[in-house]
């Protein structure tokens, strides 16, 4: 440790870090624009200088490490003139539009004016205008304001990754500007008007619409990909105006997914009112209406139940207890992208905390999109990645990361089995074996190369492996899963303490749903063909909308039209078309409750916002649906209800103690003896399918939301996708198109692209391609009928 | 004794009362007769609101939100959107009256001399839901009182 003063107070730093950091620790206030804790330091504010005590001048305190006996001054006579003489420089050409601008309020340069700048300004020469630059769909550029601290060039260099936002000139015509047009197409764009110190890149959406001060904030998680940060939710009354991250939580930056989705809250996709069908369409009515109707379509009936895992652990055990109440025998589900329904060797959920990703020896990345999906989870590889560690990576495309992949190989998900074959064998040369090996090895007959980046990352002392949705959607998952377990055991990447094994689950809590309906699960299409085969009376959708997620979509519509639908949840989206009945729920920004994010971390929302219209808590929907149908209602206050959930759970008694929510992480389940060997195929289809994951349109949330959908559009590929050899091997070129699967014969529009697998069909979960969804394999015949 | 016996027989303390009545009775009287006459104002009064416009025509509010937050009573109701051509606008300014204080907070924040308080005080009205005025009224009353409104800053601006 380093010892210093800080205004005659002894301090003990880490050697290395800088006076303002060591300031910063200290609660020891020094002002700074350009300085940020997650970004390299630039240190061309020069608004820290600290005196030391024997140097000739002020120091910038970012940029200066801390040496042993170092004397520091942070207030003094000069540094106050030097202080005021900085805020001087800067204000040169700062335009006095504070009451327009929408910083103004939470404005650094606003108040470090009032704190250290002169009460009058001397500069009385024209002030200078600068061009404004597109920034993409939600952020609002306003250059006149920047005062060139580059923390945007280096969050978009260093955080996003795509390094397209830069400096241009220099001195008075120095300007910051999208390098190339339409810059930044950045899954975590919303970041910038949060790291801009000034007014100069602001949130678009809610530009001009209201005033830091006028904000309550509720602190929450949001639900929106299992990575589940932390976040505020701002409101006005109670109308949520945005969503913005929490300081001092694990992810300093939340993606645009969870950020913009807040106008999702206030549209009209809510359900606000119970709904009845009547004459063809919903009709508001009231509670009582509603249940009644509900008591017609459910007493004594056969029901299959689907919800999301976007609820909050309180929802969850809820559901489970009207079921346990009311429907004893019926299944339910809740992952719409599992087919393999047989046990996983290690179930969903990170066996690491994201931090313990970013530190490992080697990760690899094994069939996911991951910046799609989990955004916070790929800038902590991208930063890893900077560190100069290793990233591998196995998929059916060259999913954009905008970082550099160490290994990358692309294959078909057909060839998983495969490359986990010949990683086995390449592990077994070097004597590193488990108990099943030659099992599993005796089933496979395929060999493929890929499988070497896998085994080269297992001999390390540490590697993540991060498997993904081509794994876990893949028909035969619980026997890969099986085979990455065995060669994890081999590796001794499985002991407690050093398990590598992670699975990427779909949504948040997936370690509580799979300990709560461990039993009772079954896979989404299951109950749609019971459904469709007349075996059930009705189904239940809470908050889940199998049409426009899932791989079942086509499975799902048949089911819908043949049994009558009640619908509880927030969002009602495409669901509408099919529902008789309509339950509104809270919510997440409107509901006390618990979630449980992939790592296992646990997060309490304490003080909710008010209920819009008369939606209520999930869990209180469920208990007035018990006592209607006439059962007894099991709990009747959220005590209780958490109670309850202990009996599921006991780690998550402690809980809602605030005092060790980050120390107790929950476990993801494994189940040792689940050893499922291979299958062989059936089927004669040439191409694998493999939905693509889109963030701006994944989820009822985000297509409730207008924000997303638009932005979803900007950078929409073509619907369905193949590799130009794949159409070339057939003499086809692209265009309209014949695929053949077991959903018949259809046609499409196929667009070529370089980085998807040859012999792939990617598809994109939306309009007429999201019925391919269901299939697993395909073959494209010839041009259009 | 016999002094006090004088006073208290011949009224004297009443007198002296009376003759402080009788010298105001024929003294020059300064109340006025309301409605019919009218005190003078001070240009600082603070009377019913206004919004001003600028000689062009457009309205001076920018938005800003000051006078919604420095409002002691929260009267004042306001709701804004970035106009379509590029410049920050209220789509709802409201002022309730029956909250008012009158304290000027709200003319003293605005950064553009757009909220006022003018010299009108002759609104009383019959039900309190004519004392909410909405963007439409407080613009309506700037134009009537602009003349008014603008002399009286004049009279003002070498005090501020």
């Amino acid at each position: 440790m380093t010892q210093l003063f800080i205004n005659d107070q002894e301090v003990d730093v880490t050697p290395g870090t800088s006076i303002l950091e060591a300031c910063r620790q200290n609660d020891v206030d020094v002002p700074y624009f350009c300085y940020h804790p997650e970004l390299s330091v630039a240190a061309n504010c020069r608004m820290c200088l600290v005196e030391v005590e024997g140097w000739g001048k002020p120091a910038a305190s970012c940029c200066t490490p801390v040496s042993e006996g170092m004397k520091v001054k942070t207030q003094s006579e000069t540094l106050a003139k030097d202080r005021e003489m900085m805020m001087e420089y800067l204000l040169i050409h700062h335009p006095l539009d504070c009451p327009v601008c929408d910083q103004g309020g939470s404005c650094k340069l606003q108040d470090y004016t009032v704190e250290h700048g002169a009460s009058k300004g001397r500069y009385s020469e024209p002030k200078r205008a600068v061009i404004n630059y597109e920034l993409g769909p939600f952020v609002n550029t306003c250059m006149t304001r920047c005062i060139h601290c580059t923390r945007c060039v280096r969050f978009a260099d260093e955080v996003a990754g795509t390094g397209d936002i830069g400096v241009l000139n220099r001195s008075d015509h120095m300007t910051i500007a999208g390098i190339v047009e339409g810059a930044l197409s950045s899954e975590l764009s919303g970041n910038l008007p949060d790291i801009c110190p000034v007014g100069a890149l602001l949130d678009k959406p809610s530009h001009d619409v209201s005033r830091p001060w006028e904000m309550t904030s509720h602190s929450s998680t949001c639900i929106q990909c299992p990575n589940g940060c932390d976040i505020s939710i701002e409101s006005r009354g109670d109308q949520v105006m945005r969503i913005v991250p929490v300081d001092g939580s694990p992810e300093p930056w939340i993606c645009d997914r969870g950020r913009y989705v807040y106008d999702a809250f206030r549209s009209d996709n809510r359900i606000l009112s119970p709904m009845v069908r009547q004459d063809g369409a919903l009709q508001s009515v009231d509670w009582s209406d509603a249940f009644d109707r509900t008591i017609d379509l459910l007493k004594d009936k056969k029901v299959g139940i689907l919800f999301s895992s976007q609820w909050s652990v309180e929802g969850h055990v809820a559901i489970s207890l009207m079921r346990d109440a009311l429907f004893p025998d019926a299944k339910v589900a809740f992952d719409l992208h599992r087919r393999d329904m047989r046990p996983f060797a290690f179930e969903e959920g990170l066996a690491m905390t994201t931090s313990q990703i970013e530190a490992a020896d080697q990760v690899v990345i094994l069939g996911s999109d991951l910046r799609q999906r989990l955004p916070l989870l790929m800038q902590r590889l991208r930063k890893r990645g900077r560190a100069g560690k290793p990233v591998s990576r196995i998929g059916a495309m060259n999913y954009r990361t905008n970082m550099e992949i160490g290994r990358d190989a692309l294959i078909r998900p057909r060839d998983w089995h495969g490359v986990i074959a010949r990683a086995m064998e390449q592990v077994s040369e070097l004597g590193k074996t488990a108990a099943g090996f030659d099992a599993w090895l005796g089933a496979v007959s395929d060999r493929h190369e890929a499988g070497k980046i896998l085994a080269d990352a297992l001999i390390s002392d540490s590697c993540a492996l991060l498997v993904g949705e081509e794994i876990r959607s893949h028909e035969d998952a619980a026997s890969l899963i099986h085979g990455v377990d065995l060669l994890m055991r081999a590796c001794g990447h499985a002991e407690a303490g050093n398990d590598g094994r992670n699975l990427i689950p779909e949504g948040v809590n997936a370690q509580v749903l799979s300990a709560v309906f461990a039993d009772a699960r079954v896979s989404a299409g299951d109950i749609f063909a019971a459904a469709s085969a007349g075996e059930l009376d009705a189904l239940i959708l809470i908050g889940s909308d199998p049409v426009g997620d899932g791989l079942f979509p086509s499975a799902a519509k048949a089911a819908l039209q043949k049994v009558p639908l009640v619908q509880i949840g927030s969002i009602s989206g495409e669901m509408a078309d099919y529902a008789d009945v309509q339950l509104p729920a809270a919510a997440y920004s409107e509901i006390e409750g618990t979630f449980v994010n992939m790592e296992g971390r646990v997060r309490v929302a304490t003080n909710p916002i008010k209920s819009l219209g008369q939606e209520r808590p999930l869990w209180k929907v469920m208990m007035r649906l018990i006592q209607v149908m006439g059962a007894e209602v099991p709990v009747v206050s959220l005590d209780e209800l958490r109670s309850a959930v202990c009996q599921h759970l006991s780690a998550l008694s402690d809980a809602w103690c605030v005092s060790n929510q980050d120390s107790a992480l929950i476990a993801p389940n494994r189940n040792r003896d689940a050893a499922a060997l291979p299958k062989a195929r059936t089927d004669s289809f040439e191409l694998d399918v493999v939905s693509r994951y889109s963030m701006y349109r994944e989820g009822m949330w985000a297509r409730a939301s207008a924000l997303l959908t638009e932005a979803g559009e900007l950078n929409a590929l073509d619907d369905v996708l193949v590799h130009p050899d794949t159409l070339a091997a057939k003499g086809l070129s692209a265009g309209e198109l014949v695929v053949k699967s077991f959903l018949g014969e259809q046609c499409f529009n196929i667009g070529v692209r370089e980085d998807v697998t040859p012999g792939v069909l990617f598809i994109a979960k939306r309009g007429v391609a999201g019925d391919l969804s269901d299939v697993t394999a395909a073959s494209i015949d010839g041009g259009a009928v | 004794m016999l002094k006090r016996a004088f006073k208290t027989w011949f009224l004297w303390e009443l007198l002296i009362g009376l003759s402080v009545t009788g010298r105001y009775l024929f003294k020059k009287k300064i109340t006025v007769e309301y409605p019919e006459q009218k005190t003078p104002l001070s240009p600082r009064f603070r009377g019913l609101h206004a919004l001003r416009r600028y000689e062009s025509g457009e309205e001076r509010c920018i938005a800003c939100k000051l006078c919604e937050v420095v409002c002691p009573a929260t009267a004042i109701w306001i709701e804004s959107e970035e106009r379509d051509d590029g410049s920050r606008r209220t789509t709802r300014y409201d002022i309730d009256f029956s909250k008012c204080i009158y304290c000027g907070f709200c003319q003293e924040a605005c950064p553009v001399d757009a909220i006022v308080e003018t010299q009108e005080f002759e609104y009383a009205c019959e039900t309190r839901a004519e004392l909410y005025y909405d963007k439409k009224m407080l613009l309506a009353n700037g134009d009537r009182y602009e003349k008014q409104i603008a002399a009286n800053l004049a009279a003002d601006a070498r005090y501020s």
